[in-house]
């Protein structure tokens, strides 16, 4: 059995790659509106192998970062990753197992929820949240759960996940 | 570590997660030089290798991009070099039209626009430049088309510019003929355009005017495009009129802008008017033409002097070997009548 220190090594790495990832590799991918969200991809791997509190906190720090580089509404993306990331970590102790499939729909899920929250608490209007919840953030989802995906099977010795759907 | 079936929902995680929670309200209900403060400080600490990362990504991403414009440029130049050198002129011309920062007289810093993965992207922009580089709050915000916005807050590398997108903004604006005046703001519905509110109801404004900014207030210079007029949004009790526009610049897809740091004087000439690119457009096409029609008349006549000069080389060589009759050859070889003799004897 992988002792837990390495374990979270493990998981270090991975986040870091993510972290770079989203701020050096995401500029130069397609359009920002549906490119994959690499920091919300590692809240939600974090979320799967943490506790429901750990990963508020973590939910928070990630979204205290968004708000700091967005602050279109301050803490709005605070309250809606801290939610989000609650809700995953909690949601999947309950709910999942480990299985692939089910792991890359759940960050697909919680990155729609966290889009709905930021969009509900910073008050925009009916029509740009039809379009965003409708149209923009199921193509970033889609996106982020593919690449959640990929990290998932490059990592999945790491991150003890089952193959079979 | 413990799989997840085995974890448990304990108390601690609900105290963490309540605190968080609070901390996030804190933030949302904050005064927003509160928040911004705290924006600034976490983009100038924590987030700042962060941030020095992305905008190492951008400038890569600028760098191939201008690489390839480059390249273009250079093989349709080399291309025109070869025989058309008045369209190489006009492109020139247009590449000037284009370039907005040699038309701008007012002082300016460029940055590149860092886009977010936020659902809110848009609505504010995180730019690149900063204090350091001479911005400070409340600098007009524009890109080649028309205006972005005003930097909300800037620190000392990185500034946060509220775009035309954002519920609290607003210009002051007139019509591009001057015959109505008033301010633009976002439409209620959010639906991504802009509203030409507070136009007297005895002013009717035609679709397609452009609305420019109109200097009064301060902030933004007089004379930078805000949008078009599309058509009236609504009356309101008969004595305004809210006409919809659309918005001359893009804050979702553009990437690099332009800070007026001296926001001071009349920059409408920076931003020539479709009509006045048409005219001018219009008038090298005819400068071309007129071009063309001279080379075309100079062609003609070098031609025509060809022609007539092998007509004339033509005319010389039979003339040269026409044959001489005999009779004629004879006449030539006799003498002088006898009179032309006895005329000339002494």
């Amino acid at each position: 059995m992988i002792p837990a220190r390495a374990n979270r090594l493990q998981l270090a790495v991975v986040l870091l790659i993510l972290v770079v990832l989203h701020f050096y590799v995401r500029p130069r991918l397609w359009g920002p509106r549906t490119s994959p969200d690499f920091l919300f991809v590692a809240l939600m791997l974090f979320a799967m192998r943490n506790g429901p509190g750990t990963s508020a906190v973590a939910g928070f720090a990630v979204g205290l970062a968004s708000d700091a580089l967005t602050p279109a509404h301050f803490g709005a993306g605070a309250l809606a990753h801290t939610v989000v990331g609650y809700l995953a970590s909690w949601a999947r102790a309950v709910f999942f197992a480990d299985n692939l499939l089910v792991n890359a729909a759940f960050v697909a899920v919680g990155m729609w929820l966290r889009d709905f929250l930021v969009l509900a608490v910073s008050g925009s209007g009916d029509q740009p949240i039809l379009t965003e919840l409708a149209v923009y953030s199921p193509l970033q989802a889609l996106s982020s759960a593919a690449f959640a995906l990929v990290i998932l099977l490059a990592f999945r010795e790491w991150f003890s996940i089952r193959l079979d759907a | 570590m413990a799989s997840a079936s085995e974890r448990s929902y304990t108390r601690r995680d609900t105290v963490l997660f309540v605190v968080c929670f609070g901390l996030s309200l804190f933030g949302l209900f904050a005064p927003p030089s509160w928040s911004q403060g705290i924006s600034a400080g976490l983009r100038e600490t924590v987030l700042r290798p962060l941030v020095w990362l992305q905008v190492r990504a951008e400038e890569g991403k600028t760098s191939r991009v201008r690489l390839r414009a480059i390249t273009e440029q250079r093989d349709s130049a080399s291309y025109l070099a070869q025989g058309l050198p008045s369209l190489l002129a006009e492109n020139e011309r247009l590449r000037q039209l284009l370039s907005l920062s040699h038309r701008l007289s007012t002082r300016y810093v460029a940055a590149e626009v860092l886009h977010q993965a936020q659902a809110t992207d848009g609505r504010t922009l995180l730019l690149s430049a900063g204090s350091e580089d001479g911005v400070a709050a409340f600098d007009p915000v524009v890109a080649p088309e028309g205006l972005i916005g005003v930097v909300l807050n800037a620190a000392e590398r990185s500034s946060i510019v509220m775009t035309w997108a954002h519920p609290e903004f607003r210009v002051s604006a007139f019509t591009v003929n001057g015959n109505a005046a008033g301010v633009v703001a976002p439409s209620a519905g959010g639906d991504g355009v802009l509203e030409f509110r507070g136009v007297p109801y005895r002013d009717s404004v035609p679709v397609g005017t452009l609305v420019l900014s109109s200097g009064l207030g301060g902030v933004y210079p007089k004379g930078i495009p805000v949008g078009t007029v599309t058509g009236v949004a609504r009356e309101q009790l008969g004595w305004e009129r809210v006409y919809r526009l659309l918005p001359a610049a893009n804050p979702g897809s553009v990437a690099h802008v332009l800070i007026l740091v001296t926001s001071s004087g009349d920059v409408a000439h920076a931003f020539p008017s479709d009509s006045a690119l048409a005219a001018q457009r219009r008038d090298s096409l005819e400068r071309i033409r007129l071009a063309d029609s001279v080379a075309q008349a100079a062609r003609e006549a070098r031609e025509r002097r060809a022609d007539s000069l092998a007509a004339l080389r033509r005319d010389t060589t039979r003339v040269a070997r026409r044959p001489v009759p005999v009779d004629s050859a004879r006449k030539a070889a006799a003498p002088p009548p006898p009179a032309a003799v006895k005329d000339s004897t002494p």
